[in-house]
């Protein structure tokens, strides 16, 4: 064995060398929740109303929906795989709980909890078919929640017909516009969604092997896991947590619109991606992902403030969702 | 060091951005912050609307500052953004929403606020708005049907290309088109779907429909000229002759008045400056007061009553070969840099 040399830059003491390491190294784990502070940073110069209580509020309000989304897709990403599926499954969640919940399609249940729930169940139900395809018959992700984007986005119109739902129950709009304390009920929901995700992924046995799937499904299976199992799993939580994300939109629009969610995942993927999570599986953080989706809301909420044109606006974003994603990979490189 | 250059990069883009939204503070006099939250920028028509507001004479001045908010085609974007000019404190704002129930949601958000509001091009059913300043979308949807049964002698086939499901201004033009139908059971109606107001949606669902009724489809009712247009190319790219089909379109955009010329459609004017420069005569009469004169050209034919009104019915202009060269110059002096 070749003695290991230890590397001596020329010019520089050992120890100002580990500091510039150590502060790389630290930057590489912390990189994106620093970029999302010089980002709150240089929008609070340049617009001082950012930081009010109230805008702070809207910016965790309308970030609440695309977090579920992001929530879900983080664990179908861990494992390796895709749900392109979201928003579709987002509208049909969110139509099937307003058509529980009024008075406009003669309605006769109008309790919102128990619209909700079938709400949640339709959810659930897309998201089995779609993880039935992929961990039993090894369909890949990809093709499996394109075909779903499209299957759910049609039977969203199937149900209602092409026609939004309007004259939602005052009692279900709640979900969307209600507030506890001052903090608006999304906000509420999405922390709680957080918490017990986070519980799930890092403090359960189902969650490590999440990530023992996405690492490498063979060394898992092998080492006893049912793959299959975490794999169908997660697709299921994905269909939850959008169904979630459309009963909130309904609530928040007053109108179950067959139209909603569209291109919803594109965020989704974005804000798991910025977060860190790699695309291959096995690697990232829920953190992170959360992150991801405040960095979206934020620039969307900032550059409305700006008055930036929604031209710019899309290449800004664009911009730095890749700028993010090649942090990710020049990271993983070294 | 890449990775530093990475965040660099970032950093970088995050600065270009808020000097690109250039903010222009006008220091001393008293500006209006007015938000226009329109539902989406791909049509021609709403570009128009957008510019046509820019042009009033008090944005010009800097009087008014305008704020334009992209809806994306989302209603809960809309939401979004009214939550926006509510919280920054706007003084008022313009809505064309993309849903006419979701869009109460908006208002509500806006009134509770303090911050008056005002329509214009598409209705919104909601109780809080200070005024609308639209044209009358049944009315529209009446005469283009009409025209078409004319132009294919009283009877036959149409297909109607219907917009948003759902916007004020798809239900109320098929409202109109079925009144005309009505007047003329010998026209049978093969097909009504939407297209979304969208020129390449209608050309992919013109396509389909010429295959599968080939030779049975008399006439197109387009609920927007951008929809219409699809039609005609798909109709050319079929290789089959436009001037054997009835076709009509509402809004006036240029392609279609060109298309008129070349008397391959029918279309209506909407009259794009006429809605966002009324509208925000409006506005401001309630926001400055009776002092406030109104600027916009379209009072001179109706009553602008101090901005009381709660409805101001912009009248349509149907386009004619007389008439056709005088819009198209006017319309390339407002979209002139």
């Amino acid at each position: 064995m070749v003695k290991q040399m230890k590397r001596v830059e020329i010019g520089k003491s050992p120890d100002e060398k580990n500091l510039k390491q150590k502060l790389i190294a630290k930057f590489n784990d912390y990189g994106i929740f620093i970029v999302f502070i010089l980002l709150v940073i240089v929008l609070s110069i340049a617009k001082p109303n950012f930081l009010r209580p109230q805008n702070i509020m809207n910016v965790l309000r309308q970030t609440s929906i695309n977090g579920l989304l992001s929530i879900g897709m983080t664990f179908v990403i861990l494992t390796g795989g895709i749900d392109l599926s979201v928003g579709s499954i987002l509208a049909f969640g969110g139509v099937v709980a307003a058509s529980f919940a009024s008075d406009a399609v003669g309605s006769t249940i109008h309790h919102p909890l128990v619209a909700a729930g079938i709400g949640l169940l339709a959810g659930i139900a897309l998201g089995a078919v779609s993880g039935l395809l992929v961990a039993k018959w090894k369909v890949p992700a990809f093709v499996v929640t394109l075909g779903m984007l499209s299957i759910a986005r049609g039977l969203t119109f199937i149900y209602t017909d092409g026609m939004p739902i309007p004259r939602i129950d005052k009692s279900f709009l709640i979900f969307g516009q209600g507030e506890f304390f001052g903090i608006p009920f999304p906000v509420i929901i999405i922390t709680f969604v957080y918490l017990i995700a986070w519980v799930v992924l890092y403090k359960t046995r189902y969650g490590r092997y999440i990530y023992a799937v996405g690492g490498n499904e063979k060394s898992a299976k092998v080492s006893g896991v049912n793959t299959r199992m975490i794999v169908f799993t997660v697709y299921v939580i994905s269909g939850l947590l959008s169904a979630l994300g459309g009963i909130i939109l309904t609530a928040r629009t007053t109108a179950g619109l067959p139209q909603a969610g569209v291109a919803y995942e594109l965020d989704a993927i974005a804000a798991v991606v910025i977060g860190g999570t790699s695309l291959s599986g096995g690697q990232g953080a829920l953190s992170g992902t959360i992150i991801g989706a405040l960095l979206i809301g934020v620039i969307n909420n900032g550059l409305d403030l700006l008055g930036v044109s929604s031209y710019f606006q899309q290449v800004i974003k664009g911009a730095i969702i890749i700028g993010a994603v090649l942090l990710d990979s020049l990271r993983k490189k070294d | 060091m890449k990775r530093v250059l990475s965040v660099c990069m970032i950093v970088m883009f995050t600065m270009t951005m808020v000097f690109a939204a250039g903010s222009q503070e006008a220091e001393g006099e008293k500006t209006y912050n007015v938000g226009a939250a329109v539902y989406g920028l791909q049509g021609e028509y709403m570009r128009l609307w957008t510019t046509a507001l820019e042009r009033h004479p008090d944005v010009v001045s800097g009087l008014v500052k305008i704020t334009v908010f992209d809806g994306k085609y989302d209603a809960s974007v809309q939401q979004a953004q009214f939550e926006t000019m509510s919280t920054q404190g706007y003084d008022g704002a313009l809505f064309v929403p993309i849903d006419i129930e979701a869009g109460a949601a908006a208002v509500a958000t806006a009134k509770s606020a303090g911050i008056p509001v005002v329509g214009s091009n598409t209705r919104v059913n909601s109780d809080d708005l200070l005024s609308y300043v639209g044209s009358d979308d049944k009315k529209s949807g009446y005469m283009e049907a009409i025209s078409v049964i004319e132009q294919i002698g009283g009877s036959g086939n149409v297909v109607i290309i219907e917009g948003p499901i759902g916007q004020s201004a798809q239900i109320e033009r098929r409202a109109g088109n079925m009144k005309a139908l009505e007047e003329n059971p010998s026209v049978k109606v093969l097909e009504m779907r939407t297209a979304n107001w969208s020129r390449a949606e209608a050309l992919s669902l013109m396509e389909n429909w010429l295959n599968a009724h080939p030779g049975k489809i008399d006439g197109v009712i387009g609920q927007n000229d951008e929809m219409a247009l699809g039609a005609i190319q798909a109709i050319e790219q079929a290789g089959l002759n436009v001037k054997d089909f009835g076709i009509a379109g509402i809004d006036g955009v240029t392609d279609a008045m060109l298309a008129v010329k070349d008397k391959k459609m029918v279309s209506i004017l909407q009259d794009a400056t006429a809605q966002a420069q009324g509208a925000l005569d409006v506005l401001l009469a309630e926001l400055i007061g009776p002092s406030y004169v109104p600027k916009a050209k379209v009072w001179d034919s109706i009553d602008f009553n101090g901005g009381s009104e709660a409805i101001y019915n912009v009248p349509w202009v149907p386009i004619t070969m007389e008439n056709v060269d005088d819009l198209l110059a006017e319309r390339s002096e407002l979209t002139q840099r």
